[in-house]
Formats: structure tokens, sequence, C-alpha cells
């Protein structure tokens, strides 16, 4: 049985009527059409799927799309400001801090919540916080190296 | 996954109205990182899920006429930042610490630590919770059993208690409050853990239309917990053993000794508590009391290691204290 | 070493598809949508060996919504063939029946039924209701118990083959190889010291995050249009042919972005079963693997038997050397046991070897490829034989390996002699490094050191390049790019262009827009896309050079470029001003690359490991870790790096945590990635690198594919440095705190 909600991802409202035991990250990749979030395990064990729930990250592969009713959703969709990229992607791209690039999104998300409550986060801090994230093709060493980078706001030449 | 209904009451008296007297009629979801991953794989159904998230009332820390109060909606993160809990528990910022990575301690509550199901991946493979062939033989014994019980299987159920907190918790004397729509109860730690005796049973003595509110910890303990783990992260203990000493001068004045991720509850080593009774911790009563705590291990075909694992994170914990560390 | 300067080579240009990545942007192979999509729902076998009875799938076709059932009936009945499809000869009845099991199922989660329906929760409810009789079989889940005389069998038809021929025996051992050189017995003989065990290694997944996908619309005029994450389009596109009994050219490959493969993505098990379900419903349909799907019913890497005797005499020389090695195939033949054979011994130039390989069918989803596929468990073997050979002879373990060392001319015993390598270069830099003389101090600690070799593949590869009248150049290849190899392809064109790496756009086409390439696997794109890339510059710089002639009105010949000018007497111009003025001179340039090596020189690895043991509780730190691969010519250090780290923490976990639960009945117990136990950033050392550069002489800019020989050397070196902190060696995988442990205590008695 279906049930209407409002969801309001990067800003913006959008009406969803579908069936609750969906999780969000179904609704976001399939009604929304916002597939930069991945799906990796079902389980909230990969992390692919992370979301910013009102700031802080969420597995949207375990979140009914009823619990992020109400609440402000940003995906990896939503970090570019105006054309502009996020501080923390920006420097994801200049490290070239991904291989496949697959757990990206998620990683990079919870790097941003990362560095909103913390932003001069030691390195192991940071590794602390991105541990959930799985990544096989271990882009770690670079992963540290971009979320460093933004902490420090300081754009190393070439 | 079978369709359910989500409910998002605010208070506890919503909350428990809406749940039921069966199991799967209605569940509770805190963190909900293991019920929707168990009803995804169809080995758990529910038809209600009551989300207890923002129930204020669930939540805080304090102490007060010398016990500590945790509320169950309480994060394991906050339970390890909690400063006093730092200094006069370490036994459960260590249990809390150990837990799969900061990301689910920052979801993962207090009460959901001591609900989760067993990780038995026989139960998660959808054999029930006594892991029964089609025969109705029991699967472990001559199965992959290398992280099953090692203790208290006689009753069939081979899985380990997945709780961290609860093997602290028992060794301290806490106590577990629970709600219903009819009123309140508190149990004995010690007591809410049960070794389910049928695949329909229950591995805690929560009833389907309660929920756990808060957990009353007395203080004046010292304590520790020890940990053996594979992976540094996302990855449950092979064995700990959580441990906590009433001292009179340099004496134990009584001790308990408790080992978790060994058996389907926390397990108490009353012979090791008992070997340490009356004694100073030294080098010989602590390996006497690690010795101790493994007597009368029954391993399976897999998990002998267990048994060593146990000794040696007795030995640890109870060396912390002794070292002035914990 | 590398000598010549290069203006682009290097260097550490951001990468093409880096902006894309980090916005989200970058399609992956879920993240197509079509119009009318539906979802696919695959229903899996729950026993590992079973006759499959009766198939009835009336209630799950009456289901409201369901647009589509299928089952192996539904596959075309051709006669079977054998076919190579760059992976070495399979009979196609083998690909079919791995995609729907048909008479019986081999493996538990192998496929059996398909559904289609208008959303994911009524496809898998649908499935649920396919009525599935099965009458249950023993089954056998590793090579020893395989190889019984008494063992069930797998495949009725299923015949030996012993040392190339047909045996007429039917048992679960497809293959029975050997390669042989010189004189074992006499080697033996000559030896003063003789060390022998047999070793263990575990099945392990590659574990990518991303899980199998694909998309197909069987379209109204025939073609079969299909969408997914692929390490090559081709193999898809072949493959989904042959089962299908199409002609290839009826398919139509598109391959999305892929996150990470490792060699699991080369077989295909989808895209048939996406294509019949359009077929029948009219309609496109995605199917998408859950994450249990992933472990139970793709191709992990063979779990494997391996014993090995080696002899040396008292001056350090290797005389001879002997391997006995099973690896299980899974359900279905092709363990990679062939490659295993061919690395066991290669970083050693030894008179005397046998070589005896078997390729065991267990019920378990059938092996596939996971970087430098059957080299890692080989060298388990070999790298620990040797360290105990140089202990016993009073030898520094990498002064012995120095003295042993595979060279130029050295032959291997399964045939090829050496070109130039890299493994005398790749041991001296181990020796070299400050790591290995680091002080070591504290109780149970160890240090470990082990070598390892990959042949690496040569195979197909196709490039295109279009200059635009900017001065870029549009550049189009068919590698799936999963480690930054479109700017490493990129970097090569541009080299020769003499343009920088942003002026070349690189693109991933499908199987319509660009010629044959083989997979991306076998450390190949950046050796032969890259090489490719650099044929079709070639073809665009001798075009450019007609050109600027025609406007000099001058001999081509006559023409040189030089860093992006080019130059007749004392007239020059820009590539980019030349580019503008196309137009006026003939028209567009587009310039072609296609080559197809036959070998590809091979990549030499070593490490180096630190380790801490726990004696009371088995647990292995790792604290320092030092990874050294020879690159031949390292195109982008950056990437090169990460992929030296990344095949080095697969082999950390391959080492220590991974390996798949079986039950006795044949059920992977562990088919989650928190059961599975991969490492996480904080389970790995920081992983430093060392690029070794001994050029390759096939290649144009001396490159070596750099992808896998990184995961060949860590279990031994692991294993290695965990017996110098213990005084126990460990010959199984993998070593997880139980395991060391036990070894421990029975050691200590």
């Amino acid at each position: 049985m279906n049930e209407k909600f409002v969801l309001e991802v990067n800003g913006r409202a959008h009406r969803v009527e579908t069936d609750p035991r969906r999780s969000l990250l179904e609704v976001l990749r399939e009604d929304l059409k916002l597939t930069g979030t991945k799906y990796g395990c079902g389980e909230g064990q990969c992390r692919a799927c992370t979301v910013l729930l009102d700031g802080r990250p969420a597995v949207s592969c375990l979140t009914p799309v009823q619990a992020a009713a109400g609440k402000t959703i940003v995906t990896i969709e939503g970090l570019a400001r105006d054309g502009a990229l996020h501080p923390v992607q920006k420097a994801f791209a200049d490290e070239g801090a991904m291989q496949c690039g697959y757990c990206t999104p998620g990683m990079l998300l919870n790097a941003v919540a990362l560095l909103d409550r913390n932003p001069r986060p030691s390195d192991s801090q940071i590794v602390d916080a991105l541990n959930g994230n799985l990544c096989r093709c271990c882009g770690y060493p670079r992963i540290l190296a971009a979320v460093r980078r933004a902490a420090s706001g300081v754009q190393r030449a070439g | 996954m079978h369709a359910f209904e989500y409910a998002n009451p605010t208070t506890l008296k919503d909350a428990l109205a809406l749940l039921g007297n069966r199991w799967g009629d209605a569940d509770v979801l805190a963190g909900g990182t293991d019920i929707l991953s168990l009803m995804k794989d169809e080995v758990y159904v529910s038809k209600r899920l009551v989300n207890i998230k923002n129930i204020k009332e669930l939540g805080g820390i304090s102490m007060s006429r010398g016990a500590l109060r945790i509320g169950a909606g309480a994060t394991l993160e906050q339970l390890i930042e909690n400063a006093e809990i730092r200094k006069s528990f370490p036994s459960l910022a260590a249990a809390a610490r150990g837990v799969a990575s900061p990301q689910i301690r920052n979801i993962g509550t207090v009460g959901g630590d001591l609900c989760q199901r067993p990780r038995c991946w026989y139960y998660r493979g959808g054999n029930g919770l006594l892991a029964k062939g089609a025969n109705g033989r029991p699967l472990v014994p001559n199965g992959e059993n290398k992280y099953h019980a090692i203790f208290g299987h006689e009753g069939g159920a081979y899985f380990v208690s997945p709780s961290s907190l609860g093997p602290a918790l028992v060794a301290l004397d806490a106590k577990i409050k629970l709600a219903s729509a009819s009123g309140t109860r508190e149990v004995e730690a010690a007591k809410f853990f049960v070794a389910p005796a049928s695949d329909t049973a229950r591995e805690t003595a929560l009833l389907p239309n309660e929920i756990v509110t808060e957990i009353l910890v007395p203080a004046g303990m010292r304590n520790a917990t020890y940990e053996v783990r594979e992976k540094q992260a996302l990855d449950w203990p092979l064995a700990t053993a959580s441990v906590a000493l009433q001292m009179k001068g340099n004496s134990v004045a009584s001790a308990k000794v408790v080992l978790g991720h060994v058996a389907p509850t926390p397990w108490l080593a009353a012979a090791a508590g008992q070997a340490l009774s009356g004694k100073s911790l030294s080098d010989s009563t602590i390996a006497e009391a690690a010795d101790a705590a493994v007597q009368g291990a029954k391993p399976l075909s897999q998990n002998k290691y267990k048994v060593q694992l146990a000794r040696v994170a007795v030995k640890r914990a109870l060396t912390e204290i002794a070292r002035g560390r914990a | 070493m590398s000598t010549q300067e290069y203006a682009v080579l290097g260097t550490r240009p951001v990468r093409h598809d880096g902006a894309d990545k980090v916005t989200g942007r970058a399609i992956y192979g879920a993240d197509i949508h079509l119009a009318g999509l539906l979802q696919g729902a695959i229903l899996r076998s729950p026993h590992a060996h079973a006759r499959i009875v009766r198939i009835d799938t009336r209630r799950a076709e009456a289901l409201p919504g369901v647009k589509a059932v299928v089952t192996a009936a539904d596959l075309a009945v051709s006669q079977d063939r054998i076919v190579d499809l760059g992976e070495g000869d399979t009979p196609l009845s083998y690909l079919r029946g791995n995609v729907l099991a048909s008479g019986k199922v081999l493996y538990k989660g192998h496929a059996v039924a398909a559904v289609a329906a208008a959303s994911l929760h009524v496809a898998e409810e649908a499935a649920s209701l396919i009525d599935v009789e099965y009458e249950p079989l023993p089954c056998v889940l590793t090579t020893l118990d395989a190889m019984r005389e008494d063992a069930p069998i797998l495949h009725d038809g299923l015949r030996t083959t012993e040392f190339g021929e047909k045996t007429g025996r039917v048992s679960n051992v497809a293959e029975h190889f050997r390669h042989e050189l010189g004189d074992v017995s006499a080697g033996f003989a000559e030896a003063d010291v003789v060390v022998e065990h047999e070793f263990r290694t575990a099945t392990v997944h590659q574990g990518y995050i991303e899980p199998h996908t694909a998309t197909v619309l069987w379209n109204n005029d025939g073609r079969i249009l299909v969408w997914c994450s692929t390490q090559g389009a081709f193999v898809v596109r072949d493959v989904t042919a042959c089962i299908l009994d199409v002609p290839v050219s009826r398919v139509k490959v598109t391959p999305l972005e892929i996150g990470g493969g490792f060699g699991g993505k080369i077989p295909v098990y989808l895209e048939p079963v996406a294509a019949l379900l359009s077929k029948k419903s009219g309609r496109p349909v995605k199917i998408t693997m859950t994450r249990r799907d992933v472990f139970e019913g793709t191709g992990p890497t063979p779990g494997s038997v391996i014993r090995v005797k080696m002899g040396a005499r008292k001056d350090g020389r290797i005389v001879a050397a002997q391997a006995w090695m099973a690896y299980e195939a899974g359900a279905y033949p092709g363990a990679m046991v062939g490659p295993g054979a061919m690395c066991v011994f290669a970083a050693y130039d030894i008179a005397n070897v046998v070589v005896d390989g078997f390729d065991v069918v267990v019920n378990k989803p059938s092996t596939a490829a996971y970087r430098a596929p059957g080299a890692t468990n080989a060298a388990f073997a070999t790298e620990s034989v040797v360290d105990e050979l140089a202990e016993k002879l009073g030898l520094d373990p990498l002064e012995f390996r120095l003295k042993n060392a595979a060279r130029e001319g050295t032959r291997r015993a399964d045939g090829p002699k050496y070109p130039r390598i890299g493994c005398v270069e790749v041991i001296e830099a181990m020796k070299n490094h400050p790591h290995y003389s680091a002080p070591l101090e504290g109780p149970n600690r160890g240090r470990g050191v082990a070598i390892g070799f990959w042949f690496n593949a040569g195979l197909p590869s196709s490039c295109t390049l279009s200059v635009n009248a900017d001065g870029s150049v549009n550049l189009v290849e068919g590698s799936t790019d999963i480690g930054g190899t479109r700017t490493s392809v990129a970097m090569q064109a541009a080299e020769v262009l003499g343009i920088g790496a942003e002026d070349v756009r690189p693109e991933v086409a499908d199987t319509d827009s660009v010629g044959f390439t083989a997979v991306t696997g076998g450390s190949r794109v950046t050796f032969a896309t890259g090489w490719a890339a650099y044929e079709a510059a070639q073809d665009v710089v001798r075009q450019m050079k007609e050109r600027a002639a025609k406007l000099w009105e001058t001999d081509a010949a006559s023409v040189t470029l030089d860093h992006g000018v080019f130059r007749s007497g004392d007239r020059s111009m820009t590539f980019r001003d030349l580019a503008a003025r196309l137009g006026e001179t003939g028209g567009p340039v587009t310039g072609r690359g296609a080559v197809n090596p036959r070998s590809a020189g091979g990549s030499f690895s070593g490490c180096i490991a630190d380790v801490q043991v726990d004696p009371e509780t088995g647990k292995v730190d790792v604290l320092r870790f030092t990874a050294v691969q020879d690159a031949g010519k390292a195109i982008h250090p950056a990437y090169v790096e990460g992929q030296m780290q990344g095949g080095s923490a697969q082999g950390i976990g391959w080492a220590l945590n991974e390996e798949y639960h079986m039950s006795p009945d044949g059920a992977m117990q562990n088919a989650s990635l928190l059961d599975y136990r991969m490492p996480t950033a904080l389970d790995l050392p920081m992983i430093d690198t060392v690029i070794v550069e001994v050029p390759n002489p096939i290649h144009p800019f001396g490159v070596r594919g750099v992808g896998e020989a990184n995961i060949v050397p860590p279990p031994a070196t692991l294993a290695n440095a965990i017996y110098h902190a213990t005084g126990v060696r460990l010959r199984s995988l993998p070593m997880n705190p139980p395991a060391v442990a036990e070894a421990i205590w029975s050691k200590e008695g």
C-alpha cells in the first residue's frame, strides 16, 4: 500500500508516493533519478550509500523512506553550489582520491560531515571517521590526503 | 522484504501503545542497523516498526545517588565520550569502543546493543535461532562453528550473544529497566540475557510489548573489559572478558568475571570470581582466576582456540586493574 | 633505469573523469534508466548439488506485475561447441549452464530461473513463487575430496585430459598437465639442502564494492542492446551472442563506469538472462545482484593445495624445484592453475623443474580471475620454501633470492625465455631500501620478504584519435577504466603528439564504436591500449606532417615534430595552429591504432613487511609494509602507486583474514561484507611504494603492466615475517588469530 511523503533533497521538496518499506536509497535512485548514491551491500556495511540526514551521515539502504521524510537530505548531487565544487569535492578531484570511484560519493559525504563537526581533524581522526566506508581499491592514502587538503584549505600547486 | 508499517512516535507512552503482544506484530527500531538487515534477508518479518529515535526521554547519561543511569537511546559514541563513564566505568567505555566503527557507534544505541539478534550465520542464513537442519538435528556441532559458543550450548543454542555491553553490565551488577503500557519493571542484567530453548524463544527477558528504557549501574567497583578481536574495526570480538572487583584495601573482597562472545549469554565465570576472593591481584592469582574462568568449557570442532583467548582476555582485563590502568 | 626525457609521461595530471566521479555524475552500470524499464530478479539454488526434477513457473507468472519468467529451457538449443573468448577454450554448454542451470545445479547460488516485473519487490516475490523440485545429491567441496576415486561426480560428461590427451576417464579432474625442464631427480641428488611442504589457501573473493549489474533491451529490429558493468565489453558481446546463438553483430554492449573488478568482472552472468527476459517482455530489463548474490553467484578465486619441494647447494644455488598444484575450479573447469603453474618458480633461474597442475571441479561457484590469478597461491608456497632454504643455508633471504634470480635469457619450465626483465632490480631495490636495514626491536616482532611475478597479458586493443580545430584531440578506446587508465592511455597519445594530457579527451566507447579490444585485465590496458594510442598518435603525426608539407609546399619527409611544434627548414607551426588549418588542407584528421601483442614482458614485485604477533592471541599487526614493483616506465606514477597499494592491501586481507566459510552441505556461511572480513583502513599499515623502472623492450615507451604482480608476494611476505616473529611457519591461509594462536600453542606443546 502506497503512502505519500515529502522528501527534501538537496534543497528541493519532492512529493513521493510509494511503498513505505522501500529504502531511501531505492527512492533516491529510482524515483528521483539521483543515481550518485550507490548500492554496495544493502546492509549498511559498505556505506557507499551514505547521504546526509540533517547533516549527519546515514546509510540510505537501511533508512526506510518514511524515516527520511521531514529531514534535510543531502546527496552527492547536492554538494556543488552554483556550478562550483564543494571544497571537499575539489580536494578529492585534485588529489585523484579514487581508483574506480564507486565508494567516492559516500566517502565524500562522510568527509564533509566530519569537517563540519571538526574542521581540523588529525590523521587518526580522519581514518577513524572514514574507516567504515569500504574502499576495495585501497584508495585510503589518497583519500586521507584529500581530506587533509580540504581541511587545510591550502591549494597545493600542481 | 515483506511490507511493514512505519511508526514515528515522540513519547514513550505513544511508542508503548504501538507495540503488540506477539513478536512480529510490532518491533522497535532504534539505530535500525540490525533489524532492517534481517528483514531484508527475510530472516525476520515484522508488521510494524516503531522508531524510538525521536523519543527524548530515552536519551541521556547521568550520575545520581551513586549510580550511573544510561538512557537506552543513548548512542554508543555518547557512552564513550562521557567523562564519568571513562573515569569510573572504563569497562563500559572499552566495550563500547570495540563496536563496529564510529559511524555505527553514532547511530547504534545502548538498548540496540542489548537487543540485537545473534550474528550466528546459521541464524542469518534462515536456519532459525537454534540452527537446526531439515531433519531437526543441530547444524552447528558438525558445521562451521569457529565463531560459536564454547559454554552454555547444552540447551541447543550455539550462537554467541552479540552484545558488547552485556558482559560489562553483568559484571557491574547493572539493572535494566523495561517499560510496557501497563508499567515498568527492573531486571538484573544477569537475568536479562537468556539462552533460548526453542526457535521461537528470545535471547533476552524483554517481552514483545516492552521497551528497554534505561540501565542503572552501581558505582564503586574497579572494572575493566578486554576484547580479543581479529580486525581493528567492523568486526565482532572473538572473546572478551569484563571484570568488576569490590576491593577491600589491597585485596579483592568480591569479584565478578564475565566472558563475552563465548556463550549464548554473557557468561558468568563464577569460579574465577571465587578464585580472586580475599586475594590481592598478583600475576599468580590472576593466572589462577584466568584458568578458573575457562574451566568446564566445551569447545566445538573448530573453536578450541576460544578457550585460550577467553583465558587471555580475563588475564588482561585483571592485569589492567592490577596495573592501575582501569 | 629509464633515462629518456619525456614531457608528459611520468607526470601526474588530474584524471579526466575526476569531476564526474566527485559529483556523482559518472554513470555506473546500475545508473542507467530507460523508458519502460523492468526490474529482474534471479532465483538461485539452495542446494550445492542437486538434480532439477521439475520447474513450475505458473505461480510466478500469475502474480500481477510479472512480465516474463525464464529458465534454461528458454536458451537456444544448439550443438555444444568449444569457444575461445580470450580466456581459453570453453565448451559453450558450460557458459550456458553457469548463467541458467540446466539439468543439475552445481553450487548453492547457481541461477535457476529469472523474473522481470514492474518493480524489484514484485520480481523478488515472483521468483520465490517459482516451484523447483530438486533431488539433492552429495556434494564435494575441496580439491582433495573431489580427486578421490569415490567422489561425487559433478559433470557426467567431463573426461580428464592428461598431458594434453583425453583419457576417457570420468572424474572431477578436468585436466592434469605437467611442465618439465632439465632432470629434476638429478637436480635433487645434487642438492645439499632440500625443503618440502604442503600449503593451502582458502577461496577468496575480489570484493569489488559495486555488485554486477546488466540492463538489456532486445530491440524490435532484433538487435540486443546491453549496458553493463564489465571489464570487457567485447567479451560480454561475444559471450552473450554465443549463449543466445546470434551473430556478434546483433549485440551492442555499452560499458558504463565500473566500480571495481580485479578480475571478477570478466565472466558474464546477467546479460544473457536479462536479454531473454527482454525478449519475452518486449521491454528493457535490468538485473542487479545483491551482495549475497555476488558472494554466492559470481566467481571467487580458487582455494588450492600446493606441495613444493626445492633443493639448493651449499653455495646458495637452487638446483631443483618440484611443485604439485591442485586448484579448485568451482563448478566448471578453468581453475587458475595454468597461470599458477607458469608463475610458481618464475622468479628463479632453476635448471631442473617439474610442475604438475590439476584443475579440479567442486560444488562451489565457478572461479574467476583475481589480480594475477593463481600466482598468489603459488608464491605463498614457493616463497615460504625459499625463505626456509635461505635460513638453512645461513644466507640473507634477499641475497639468496638475488643469487638465483631470473634474468634475461632464463628459461621458464613452461617454455618461454625471458626478455629483459626487472627481477634483479626489484630485489636490489628491496635490499637497498632503508626499511630492510632498519632495526626491528621488541619481542614478537619479525620481518619478512618475498617476491612475485606475473606475466601480464598482451592481447588486442584498438584506439582512434580525431583532431579538433582547437588543437585538442578526442581519443576513443575500448578499455573500461577501473583505476585511471583513461588518463594513462591519453598521456601516451599526448606524448607522441607533443600536447598536454589535458588536451586529449579520452572516451571509453561501446562495441559498435571502436575496434575489438580485449578485457581490462592482465595488467594490459596501459601497456596494450596505451600502445594502440601510441600507434594512433603516430598515424595522426604522419598525416599532420603531410598537411604541414602541403601548406609549406615541401616534402612531408622533411617535416619534423618536436614538443608539439612542426618544423621544416626555418618554418614552424604548433600542433594547435596546424589543427586549425585542417579544413583547408584536406579535411579532418583521424588516426587509428590497433595492436595485438603476443606477450607483455611481465612484471616483478617484492614486499618487505614488519609484523608484531601477539603470542597469546595470535593476532598479527602489520607495523610497516614496503612494496616494490617494476613498472617498466611509470606513465602516471600516482596510479602505479595506487595499484601497488591496492594489490598489497588485498594481499594482506587474503593473508590474514579473508576466506569462504563453507558449511558441510556447501552453503557459504559468511556471505556478507561484515562476516567476510575485508581489511579496512584501520587494519592496514601505510603502504610505502618503490617504483622500479626497467623499460620493457617490447613496448614503445617501455611500459609494463602494473595492476597485478603486487598482490603476489604479500601472503608469503607476512608468513615469513610471522615466522621470524614467532618461530612458527604458517602454511595455510588465512593466518587469522585462531590459526596463528593454534600454531604457536602446538609448537609450545
